[in-house]
């Protein structure tokens, strides 16, 4: 088990430009790391980084104590899952997933016994000498992990590893991957730009935008506490609406849109490196599900523009004037139509201020 | 650090590439240059002749090449068209057969090809004395000589060019356009003009690139329907008349006309043609109802097939006649199958195989190193001056046969580094230099593309799985290009094998190639032996594109 630092690592490309701008990371040994983000953002970049494949501009990669960012991809003991796979076509399977045993040169016999091994583990005993193309999707795939694994790396590199499959194929291999990961304690870095995926299997993730690191935590942390702005958008379905602070006093402040209404907040809700007093601009994030009807007069009014029913929820998209809103109620509080206005309540104790636009 | 090593060793291949390229394709144009400026019957002025069209014989000859070129753009254009809507739309019976022997004539052989064209025919060949008789009219009113001849042979052999990629456009356009069109109101002449033929111009574009240059390139054909008012006949009149420096000036414009021509087709490949993006539905084939509709489709692929495959049979006819049994009538009187013993037993034409065989073979394993080389450093390198090795690797694919030669002649004429201090004018190794020019663009071109589609991700999973690069070449790309270096190279050779334009310039009587011993039994009237030495080069051609076809479909299944 290895862990992984990353330090002020850069890649500039002639002509993209800075994607990657001096990332700082820690990854504990055996974890499940995730690096998310939108495309573009770097965070494959930063894994083909990590894996050799690309040469840093600047900056530092150490497995456990040994520098190795200048050592080629093939003495770092990686195992890397490619978004196509890539597995050799001219081999049949079992001889892929022997591969790089035979590069270490290992007794025939432990390399019989280690893909076997590594076949029933992804479940694909029996296939060793199935020709690639004879394959369906989801079994490529798990050849691919297998292909990975069966060299006991020091890390297992996903890059993007479900964004082939379909829907359901997808879900079954995000729980397999899990076990997987239980079962070998192998420290695990993902990417994707899936925020479901990320959050379902990772122990802590990454969240990458142009190239910096903008949050890195726990998944309550990243949906609960996003420390940016770009984080609190990229995250579930989140209204961030620009406020200032009206009022502030122990216990509790006021913030106010640019229609006049007004909202107590909880001041221990807000991201790091917020300045509560008044007159200060910031973003107030009310997460789509924290938002209610209610009879009464509620803290925003507006109308149904269009209603989205997905069985235990009803998505609504609300136009007010502070912008659109979408809201998600519980199927049975009621059903709202289109061209109706509605009022909207906000809880309190789910609103969490971070910085302004 | 090893990624250092990688780097000084890669940088040294990069080098040595353009060292080769530089003293073998791009110094010898350049010398040629140098030559035309220089050299006996050269000079300044003479440039200036070129663009007087109907002053001098080199103004007559550029103008002539265009011409000709132009025209067979056309005629083989229409050739190859009419056949790929006539053989891919309509179902008939025989359909599957016509698409097989329409490609045939690929399988024509240079020299001995041309030469059937002329006796079947030329003046005194099978046709004009079969409708001579038929009418009661000279049968010189029938025959085809001089440009006509020329066209003739260029449309019946460049419609490939045309046929293939329209077949294929045919092929893959799906119905659903069709109706598309239909049921926004436009009539079937409008479909097919606003729609169905719009859709083949990316392959008509590139087809009619490629017949220009091969026509420019053309020099059996004006040889032997004597148009001498062609740039590559000039290039060796001149040249034999000892005019190098005149030959340098016409090899020099000709040169330039390929170049041009070769960046234009280069640019128009980049653009993608156009591929349908509906899906299911495959396509279904007009099943002709009418029988008048039908005896007339049926009719005309029948005897456009029979016209089209009728040259190669000549040949094979040909070579089972006794030589000299053929003077007045309109085919051979007297059969027997002595021509083919004869070649195992007669050692002057026996070596000339041998010869051809061996020079082939010399030249396709140099153009296996350079060409498999410099496709993958293009395709997995990035270093400044790609795109010099680039356009030098296909430069000489561009160059017709009688520029490569007359290049060859001027570098190795003198002593020279690059053969190792030696002249090699009149010696055996030139020849073999000659063919490795030419052809190592094959194996170049068809490693290239087969690199292209091959995701570089599986050698970097090769590499994070440990192995190191030489390993990963070894075991993963090498088995994966294999096919296509194969391919290349068997085309690489039977084009050495039958290769004749630049032979003619540079070949010593000493080491006789096939070719040239087929235009010596043809000057000397043996079509019988000439045309089995012929049926050989056939065979070879055959087995080649057997090869090749077995080949592509394992592509097909590596692909995943």
């Amino acid at each position: 088990m290895t862990a992984l630092t990353l330090e002020a690592l850069t890649k500039t490309f002639p002509r993209a430009g800075k994607v990657v701008d001096s990332i700082d990371l820690q990854i504990r040994q055996g974890e499940f790391f995730t690096l998310l983000g939108p495309s573009g953002c770097g965070k494959s970049t930063t894994l083909r980084m990590i894996a050799g494949f690309e040469e840093p501009s600047g900056g530092r990669i150490l497995f456990d104590d040994a520098d190795v960012t200048n050592d080629p991809p093939n003495l770092r003991g990686i195992g890397f899952v490619f978004q196509n796979y890539a597995l050799f076509p001219h081999l049949p399977v079992g001889k892929n997933v022997a591969f790089g045993l035979q590069v270490r040169k290992l007794p025939a016999a432990e390399i019989a016994e280690r893909v076997a091994a590594a076949l029933l583990e992804v479940q694909l005993t029996g296939l060793d000498d199935a020709r690639i193309d004879q394959l369906s999707g989801g079994q490529q795939q798990r050849v691919a992990l297998a292909r990975a694994l069966v060299i006991r790396p020091k890390l297992l590199l996903l890059d993007e590893p479900l964004s082939n499959l379909d829907a359901k194929l997808r879900e079954e291999t995000r729980s397999a991957l899990r076990v997987l990961h239980k079962s070998t304690q192998v420290t695990t870095i993902y990417v994707t730009h899936d925020q479901s995926e990320a959050m379902g299997m990772s122990d802590r993730i990454a969240v990458l935008y142009k190239g910096r690191v903008q949050q890195v935590g726990a998944p309550e942390d990243i949906y609960e506490r996003p420390a940016t702005r770009f984080v609190a958008d990229f995250i579930g379905r989140n209204n961030v609406i620009d406020a200032t602070v009206s009022s502030v006093s122990e216990g509790s402040a006021v913030v106010r849109f640019a229609n006049g209404g007004e909202l107590s907040v909880d001041p221990q809700r807000m991201a790091p490196g917020i300045e509560l007093r008044t007159g200060a601009h910031v973003g107030v994030c009310l997460r789509a599900e924290s938002l209610q009807l209610t009879g009464a007069r509620g803290n925003f009014s507006g109308i149904v523009k269009d209603v989205e029913y997905s069985g235990a929820v009803r998505s609504c998209m609300v136009e007010t004037d502070l912008g659109r809103m979408q809201i998600e109620i519980p199927s049975s509080a009621g059903r709202p139509t289109p061209g109706q206005t509605v009022q909207l309540s906000a809880d309190p104790s789910a609103v969490y201020l971070v910085g302004s636009a | 650090m090893s990624s250092h090593r990688t780097r000084i060793g890669s940088g040294t291949v990069i080098v040595l590439l353009a060292i080769i390229l530089w003293g073998y394709v791009v110094g010898p144009m350049i010398a040629t240059f140098g030559q035309s400026i220089t050299g006996v019957g050269g000079g300044f002025a003479e440039y200036a002749t070129f663009f007087d069209f109907r002053g001098g014989a080199q103004g007559e000859s550029m103008l002539g090449s265009i011409v000709i070129s132009f025209l067979s753009v056309i005629t083989s254009g229409l050739t190859g068209v009419f056949l790929a809507v006539l053989l891919r739309r309509w179902d008939f019976p025989l359909r599957k057969v016509c698409q097989v022997l329409v490609l045939v004539p690929i399988a024509l052989p240079p020299l001995m090809g041309v030469e059937a064209f002329v006796l079947l025919y030329g003046i005194g060949g099978t046709f004009p004395q079969l409708l001579g008789s038929l009418f009661h009219v000279k049968q010189t009113a029938f025959a085809v000589d001089g440009v006509s001849g020329v066209l003739l042979v260029h449309t019946l052999t460049m419609y490939p060019y045309f046929y293939l990629t329209a077949a294929a456009a045919l092929e893959q356009s799906d119905d659903s356009l069709e109706e598309a069109a239909y049921s926004l109101g436009a009539s079937r002449f409008q479909t097919w003009t606003r729609v169905l033929l719009p859709m083949l111009t990316p392959a008509m574009v590139a087809g009619a690139l490629l017949t220009f240059m091969s026509s420019m390139s053309s020099y059996t054909a004006p040889l032997l329907f004597h148009v001498d008012k062609v740039m590559t006949q000039q290039i060796v009149i001149s040249k034999l008349n000892g005019q190098l420096g005149l030959a340098s000036v016409v090899s020099v414009m000709l040169a330039i006309i390929s170049i041009l021509f070769l960046i234009l087709l280069r640019r128009y490949e980049q653009r993608t043609g156009y591929s349908t993006q509906s899906k299911g539905g495959a396509r279904k084939r007009r099943r002709v109802t009418s029988p008048v509709w039908k005896a007339v489709i049926f009719a005309a692929a029948f005897i456009s097939t029979i016209f089209l495959i009728l040259p190669i049979g000549m040949i094979v006819l040909l070579a089972f006649s006794v030589n000299g049994s053929w003077r007045t009538a309109p085919l051979p009187s007297q059969y027997t199958i002595q021509n083919f013993v004869g070649l195992l037993h007669d050692p002057k034409n026996w070596s000339a195989i041998m010869n051809s065989i061996e020079m082939s073979a010399i030249a396709v394993g140099g153009a296996i190193l350079l060409g498999v080389t410099s496709a993958y450093v293009i395709a997995r390198l990035h270093f400044r001056g790609k795109a010099f090795i680039d356009i030098a690797m296909m430069l000489p694919w561009a160059l017709p046969g009688t520029v490569v030669a007359i290049n060859l002649i001027t570098a190795f004429a003198n002593p020279s580094v690059f053969a190792l201090g030696r002249v090699l004018v009149g010696t055996y190794a030139i020849v073999p230099l000659a063919y490795f020019v030419r052809f190592s663009p094959l194996v170049f071109q068809s490693t290239a593309a087969s690199l292209a589609q091959l995701d570089g991700g599986i050698e970097e999973a090769a590499l994070s799985l440990g192995a190191n690069w030489s390993y990963a070449f070894r075991r993963v790309v090498l088995p994966l290009l294999y096919p296509a270096i194969a391919a290349g190279a068997l085309l690489a050779f039977v084009n050495g094998i039958g290769e004749f334009v630049s032979t003619i310039l540079l070949y010593t009587p000493q080491y006789r190639p096939l070719s040239i011993a087929i235009n010596d039994e043809l000057y000397y009237a043996n079509y019988g032996t000439a045309a089995s030495l012929g049926v050989i080069q056939v065979l070879l051609v055959l087995v080649v594109v057997t090869v090749m076809r077995r080949v592509e479909t394992r592509e097909e299944l590596l692909k995943v």
